[in-house]
């Protein structure tokens, strides 16, 4: 649900990567030869730096600036499917999973001139563990259960883990190394100095990846010039400009009029005016967006707890028409999904996840068999119950709630869900969620605590319409419906004792296959108790000058090749 | 009523009415659902770092706790630090503030002028097809709601005048180099002209509506008439005895206007893609930016207050009944 709108799967630009492909010898995917170099690519978006402080951001562009002028030791490689070599040019695992030894590329210097090495990499590791649970917070999950970092000699990191880490590779994709002779000075007043040193105070920024920033503007353009201390493959392009827009039609507007080389999302409604521009070319690929009907799954909910039987929301899923949503909702530009972990997630999906079936008559068959019988205005009834949480008769009607933060028509998915609804016999109202902070606090309720017995919590809501957008390892997307998660990612309210476990395990898990296993268990769990319809995985769709080109849509942020490989064409 | 009493009565007014403010604007932004952590939504956002943010803020802390450290900071000036980024409210205001006053300020002038001149016109040609005309036009534009004529513009008139469709600055401004002032202004001139015009558009209606109907008050008055019988010219009639005799509601109008200048226009920004405090304010509130909230809500507060004292005080000037 964060507003990260970068993931994805590219599709037409993955050829032209291929084509570029030369052979890079770091973890870029070009290296290409024989290209045109030069000039300035502007790209517009609805998305704004923060900071340049990795210690204060918040904002997910912030991870592209980042990507580009702060080394990480890994990153994420095409089809965001693998880790692959950034500064780290290889890496060994102990048999027992509790240390990483990275081996680094010699001969990289800071923009100032200083060198960079792996005395960077363990003073910002060991700082951010230092001060995790205070001003390094925001880092904190990438040196998840590591106790420290050595630097044995100035090539070589060591990682020491206080347990095997699962997903470590992933979470160290997002360490970014501060130049130590930078930063140390700020490390004052018990770590506090850190978040309050501004780097965008004193540009050019000191940077040790392929670009530094020359100059910043929170709200305005942020330009990015090449580093000629990298250690990597060249940029081909003078300059690069992340140009922020608080509206989408300036930003197309200006992409149409050629005022801008490239946008990093274009709206579901725009696309078609977009694709008539002939000098423009229209970049779609799979995102990590997953739009889906989130079920209270709340074990103490008070009311309406015929909701909770996971029979009840697969026969009200099935009245869904999903390719109805698909097209007027989206324009077309999304793919029926049924995993929470969405298609980036690939084969840490469960095979046996599917897309829900649009099938209203068996649906209707199963409430009917269920004993929810239709009353004379033809609204279901379900009947009345017994025991702890006994409820009387009532009618099967609900409300949904529809948050307004979201980058689709979510009234006008409403409008096709409720009509698909009413042919089950239910009838729901639409209930305004408002933005993000007010739609989870709806949903949580006004008084939240997992702690109390039993929890309070997740009372007040029925079922909403809202969408999850996965990052490519499942370990956040499966932590979203555990305990752990009540009050404050859990948006359904599930409480499961054995998957919590499962949680814990697959987080351990050093060995892929074993962890996948696992992965494909959990993944199953969540489809087979419904906390969620997953109804689409919607399309990343981004536009760019046809005059530039050699670049993947989907890798911007997590892999620095986005801008170090587009050339012009 | 003597002037000094006037003056200090308007004076405690306006300060009582500054500590009510800054306790609204404590109490009003706690009232949305959630807060700044709860409001946190990112794959790295952990407990960790939501109890740490929590700690940051004070958050942790009961909201009378919070309110009494808010007071305190308040009386020594200090507006705090930003939610999460945690930069200093005063810097991080005053960015978006002065784009705002430039826009809005070149807006407001517009319609003042414009208004006053087709209100007098009106007027004097009270009755004519120039009076129905100009009338007619400024209640359509009254009427119009900001952000359909700022469209308007957009679609229909930006591409054609060779005028930005929004932004504050060129996509390609400064990549290469620090231009000049000379470059700087020209490239934000551009930028602002068009909301400036589509505010200045949709306000110059009120002015227009209020100058005529205050003229013709003041022409019908035994003293225009006299100075018609002294042979005056019709200048000296409109501007001399006519206009200065109906400067009060303008002023009045003048006055509320400035007061809300800083508030901005958020639809205009937001049309033309303006980053002002408008849109600033949008964000705090969507990240439930407590400290950023207070410190933008006090200054749209004493912006309104002060317009509003020195109003008062011009009354005095203008008006010598109002101290009797």
């Amino acid at each position: 649900m964060s507003a990260r709108r970068l993931l994805g799967v590219a599709t037409v630009l993955a050829v032209l990567v291929a084509a570029g492909c030369g052979g890079s010898s770091t973890g870029g995917t070009g290296g290409t030869s024989g290209v045109k170099e030069g000039g300035i690519f502007t790209e517009g978006t609805t998305n704004y730096i923060d900071t340049l402080n990795p210690f204060n951001y918040i904002e997910a562009q912030s991870v592209t600036a980042y990507q580009e002028v702060y080394p990480t030791l890994i990153q994420y490689g095409p089809g965001l499917k693998d880790i692959v070599p950034s500064y780290a040019k290889s890496w060994d695992t102990s048999s027992d999973g509790k240390t990483i030894t990275f081996h680094l590329y010699p001969g990289g210097k800071w923009s100032d001139g200083k060198p960079l090495s792996s005395a960077d990499v363990a003073w910002t590791a060991n700082t951010i563990i230092k001060y995790q649970s205070g001003p390094t917070a925001v880092l904190a999950s990438a040196v998840q259960h590591v106790k420290s970092v050595d630097a044995p000699d100035p090539n070589t990191a060591v990682f020491h883990y206080s347990a095997p880490t699962g997903n470590a590779m992933a979470l160290l994709a997002g360490l970014y190394i501060l130049p130590q002779h930078i930063w140390q000075q700020y490390d004052t007043n018990s770590g506090k100095g850190l978040k309050t040193f501004l780097p965008e105070n004193s540009l050019p920024l000191v940077s040790g990846g392929p670009f530094t920033i020359t100059q910043y503007q929170k709200k305005g353009t942020t330009v990015f010039k090449p580093n000629s201390g990298w250690f990597g493959p060249k940029p081909h392009i003078d300059a690069f400009a992340l140009v922020y827009y608080t509206n989408a039609d300036s930003m197309i507007a200006d992409l149409q009029s050629g005022q801008i080389s490239a946008v990093d999302q274009v709206p579901f409604t725009a696309v078609n005016a977009v694709k008539k521009v002939s000098a423009v070319n229209v970049d779609t690929y799979p995102s990590g967006e997953i739009v889906n009907i989130t079920w209270n799954s709340n074990p103490y909910k008070p009311q309406n707890r015929e909701l909770l039987d996971p029979k009840v929301k697969k026969a009200l899923s099935m009245c869904v028409d999903v390719s109805q949503i698909k097209s007027v909702v989206f324009n077309g530009y999304a793919e029926p999904e049924g995993s929470l972990l969405g298609s980036i997630g690939g084969d840490w999906r469960s095979p046996n996840v599917k897309p829900v079936t649009f099938d209203c008559s068996a649906a209707n068959q199963t409430l009917d068999q269920l004993g929810y019988k239709k009353g004379a205005d033809g609204i279901r009834v379900a009947p009345a119950t017994t025991g702890q949480y006994a409820q009387a008769a009532h009618k099967m009607e609900y409300q949904i709630m529809v948050p307004t933060s979201v980058d689709f028509n979510g009234d006008r998915e409403f409008s096709i869900i409720q009509e698909g609804l009413a042919n089950a016999g239910v009838k729901v109202t639409e209930q305004s969620g408002g933005d993000s902070t007010a739609a989870y606090a709806i949903e949580t309720g006004d008084k939240c605590d997992p702690s109390t017995n039993p929890p309070t919590g997740y009372d007040k809501f029925d079922i909403a319409l809202w969408d999850w957008v996965a990052p490519p390892d499942p370990d956040f997307q499966l932590s979203v419906v555990t305990k752990g998660q009540w009050c404050s990612w859990s948006d359904t309210g599930w409480i499961n004792d054995a998957y919590d476990a499962d949680y814990a395990k697959q987080g351990t898990l050093v060995n892929e296959s074993q962890r996948k296993d696992l992965v494909h268990k959990m993944d199953e769990t969540i489809y087979n108790n419904w906390l969620y319809t997953q109804l689409l995985n919607e399309e990343g769709i981004a536009a760019h000058d046809k005059k530039w080109t050699g670049f993947d849509p989907q890798l911007q942020g997590y892999n620095y090749s986005f801008f170090t490989d587009l050339h012009q064409s | 009523m003597q002037r000094s009493d006037y003056i200090i009565k308007r004076t405690l007014f306006a300060i009582l009415t500054v500590y009510v403010a800054v306790t609204l604007n404590f109490v009003l932004f706690r009232a949305l659902p959630g807060n700044a952590v709860s409001g946190l939504k990112c794959v790295h956002c952990t407990e960790q770092f939501k109890k740490a943010v929590a700690h940051d803020m004070g958050l942790d802390k009961s909201k009378w706790q919070q309110y009494v450290i808010y007071m305190k900071n308040l009386a020594h000036g200090d507006l705090g630090f930003t939610a999460i980024n945690h930069k200093p409210v005063r810097g991080e205001l005053w960015d978006p503030i002065k784009k705002t006053l430039a826009m809005i300020t070149l807006g407001t002038v517009f319609s003042i002028i414009f208004g006053i001149f087709t209100g007098v016109i009106s007027a004097w040609r009270r009755g004519t097809w120039m009076d129905k005309g100009s009338v007619w036009t400024a209640l359509a534009f009254y009427s119009v709601p900001t952000q359909w004529l700022g469209l308007m513009i957009v679609y229909f008139v930006a591409d054609r005048v060779g005028l930005p469709h929004g932004g504050i600055q060129s996509p390609d401004y400064g990549i290469l180099g620090n231009p000049g002032t000379y470059d700087f202004l020209v490239d934000r001139t551009k930028h602002m002209l068009l909301p400036a015009l589509t505010l200045g558009l949709v306000l110059y209606g009120d002015y227009t509506l209020i100058v005529r109907s205050a003229m013709l008050e003041t022409l019908g008055e035994d003293y225009v008439l006299t100075a018609r019988a002294k042979g005056m010219s019709n200048w000296a009639i409109v501007w001399k005895h006519g206009f200065r005799n109906a400067m009060l509601p303008v002023v009045t109008l003048i006055a509320l206007s400035l007061g809300f200048i800083i508030g901005g226009a958020i639809t205009i920004e937001y049309v033309f893609d303006y980053p002002g405090i408008g849109l600033a304010i949008v964000d705090a509130i969507d990240k439930r930016d407590y400290a950023f909230l207070q410190g933008a809500f006090l200054v749209l507060t004493l912006s309104v207050i002060l317009f509003n004292f020195i109003a008062d005080l011009l009354y005095f000037k203008l008006d010598p009944r109002v101290t009797t």
